[in-house]
């Protein structure tokens, strides 16, 4: 049912390739990778560093440029920036000189929105996330996991249809990890906004997503597309239920079978 | 009871100079400097230096005194030239920094100019800009104008192109114009460049504009000193070298004043901290 009309996705990947050159060597980082999202869906890009995860997503959203294939978002090509979108890196990339709640803005400003009007949605946003009291804090005064809320919310403010998130958590402890994968997973819940996210970790992976794209390294191809029909809200001791291992347990053995990892 | 109010109104302050002192702010310097001035004044006094070599701390004290009004314009006079020069290098390089960003033609064509006049020394060119300009402010504005120019040019560049990457994707993201992207992102972010630039510039101009007048000016410190050196005028020479001295400073912290103005929330301060003077 989440499909929209014509049965069509939301963002429809056609048979993308990319192909980068570098001192005269061509690398192929994608190769032929056809797949649909849904709107409303959640969908996670998993795979080795290296598998062009990351590339694709750029493409997804018309940043970089595939050399053959097509992207389509509700039925129309791609062919500059698609600009209905909130983007969340592995680094918060907060500008050190802006307050936390004038990065968030930033994203107002930018898009020539009235300010004035967002500035109460920001600290309403900001204080969803653990941030209440924190507006006026420089970056440099907030630690690696609040930067990173800051950053999601710069994401989120102006309530774009597509949420694009680039190993968001990757530098974070694993504790700070697992609350932002909960809170993440709240906001989503409420704002139900098409997200597409880059990780190598297959837990994160299955505990966040609706299906999982997994992708073998150089050339990045599609090895699977996985369905996670786990039940929401998850919490985080749904990862030592029999059907959460069982997943997590099938992708490793893919990337075992891809000789991604190995015991030897 | 007016009396207790005002002392204890007084008494933070106190504390707070007590404090200052506590941790050694000014008393170590001052005490440095006074200890350099005292053993200079005992060894002039010690072995009888003539004063056509070296003056004594207390009879240059005296000289400043004494000529302090024709100091003073004159070193009004070098000021102009050092303001005018510096200003002319920040209002042209900066800008010129910018397009050497964003066109790869003129940043090729203007690079090896930029070089030779670098490499060149300028000092060289001085004679040349009396010949061509005279005795007047052009040639000394000129002269620092061309010495300052290369730091700020440089420094810029390399703040400007240090943007992270994803920054500016995330602009792109955002549908941000050329326009945008350079004044909410890219120029903030050289800031600190920038001014690391500005803040060698400024000695450099001042370098500039003495260097101009002691080829071929009639007016300024640099005059001063040539024309006191000329009449072996030693005391002269040294008390406007303390001018500049002063006047160094006093451009300086005018940059630092105008960068602690224009930069803030930057982390220098907190790695230091954290740092413990690593």
């Amino acid at each position: 049912m989440r499909e929209g009309r014509h049965g069509a996705a939301l963002i429809d990947v056609r048979s993308v390739s990319k192909i980068f050159q570098s001192d005269g060597a061509t690398v192929k980082a994608l190769h032929d990778v056809t797949f649909g999202i849904a709107a409303g869906e959640f969908v996670s890009l998993l795979g080795p560093s290296g598998c062009g995860k990351t590339t694709l997503m750029m493409i997804l959203v018309g940043l970089a440029s595939a050399d053959s294939g097509e992207i389509r978002i509700a039925d129309r090509r791609i062919s500059a920036p698609f600009t209905d979108v909130g983007i969340v890196f592995q680094n918060p990339e907060l500008l050190d000189w802006r307050t936390a709640i004038e990065n968030v803005l930033l994203q107002i400003e930018v898009r020539r929105l009235p300010v004035q009007e967002f500035s109460g949605q920001a600290k309403a946003l900001l204080a969803r996330v653990g941030l209440a009291g924190f507006e006026n804090r420089f970056p440099a005064e907030l630690s690696g996991g609040m930067k990173q809320r800051v950053a999601l919310c710069r994401a989120l403010i102006h309530d774009p249809g597509i949420l694009l998130m680039d190993e968001p958590f990757g530098a974070l402890d694993a504790l700070t990890r697992d609350q932002m994968n909960l809170d993440l997973q709240h906001l989503w819940l409420e704002k139900r906004k098409t997200a597409v996210l880059v990780t190598h970790s297959i837990e994160e992976a299955v505990f966040l997503s609706d299906r999982i794209v997994v992708m073998t390294p150089r050339p990045g191809t599609i090895a699977e597309i996985i369905t996670i029909d786990l039940p929401r809200p998850r919490a985080l001791d749904c990862k030592d239920t029999p059907k959460f291992v069982a997943f997590t347990g099938h992708i490793r053995k893919k990337f075992f079978d891809l000789g991604v990892l190995a015991n030897e | 009871m007016n009396d207790r109010a005002q002392s204890s109104a007084s008494l933070p302050m106190l504390q707070k100079a007590l404090a200052w002192t506590v941790r050694g702010v000014w008393i170590a310097p001052a005490l440095s400097l006074l200890g350099c001035l005292a053993a200079w004044e005992a060894a002039v006094r010690y072995f009888d230096v003539p004063i056509y070599l070296v003056p004594a701390p207390s009879q240059i004290a005296g000289q400043l005194l004494v000529s302090y009004p024709q100091f003073l314009q004159a070193t009004f006079s070098s000021a102009i030239s050092i303001i005018v020069g510096f200003g002319l290098a920040v209002i042209v390089g900066i800008p010129a920094a910018t397009m050497m960003i964003y066109s790869k033609v003129f940043r090729r064509s203007i690079y090896p100019i930029l070089l030779t006049a670098q490499v060149l020394p300028k000092v060289a060119l001085a004679p040349l800009f009396i010949v061509w300009f005279g005795f007047g402010l052009l040639p000394k504005v000129l002269m620092t104008f061309l010495i300052s120019f290369f730091p700020i040019v440089i420094d810029s560049l390399i703040g400007l192109n240090s943007v992270r990457p994803e920054s500016l994707l995330l602009l792109r993201s955002m549908g941000s114009t050329r326009w945008q992207a350079f004044w909410k992102v890219r120029l903030p972010t050289a800031l600190p460049s920038i001014f690391g630039g500005l803040r060698v510039a400024i000695t450099f101009a001042v370098v500039g504009t003495i260097v101009a007048e002691f080829v071929g000016s009639d007016s300024g410190l640099g005059y001063i000193l040539v024309v006191a050196r000329g009449n072996l005028d030693t005391l002269t020479v040294f008390a406007a070298i303390l001018w500049l001295i002063a006047m160094g400073f006093l451009f300086y912290f005018a940059v630092e004043v105008a960068e602690r103005l224009c930069i803030k929330g930057r982390a220098a301060r907190r790695s230091h901290e954290l740092g413990a003077g690593l």
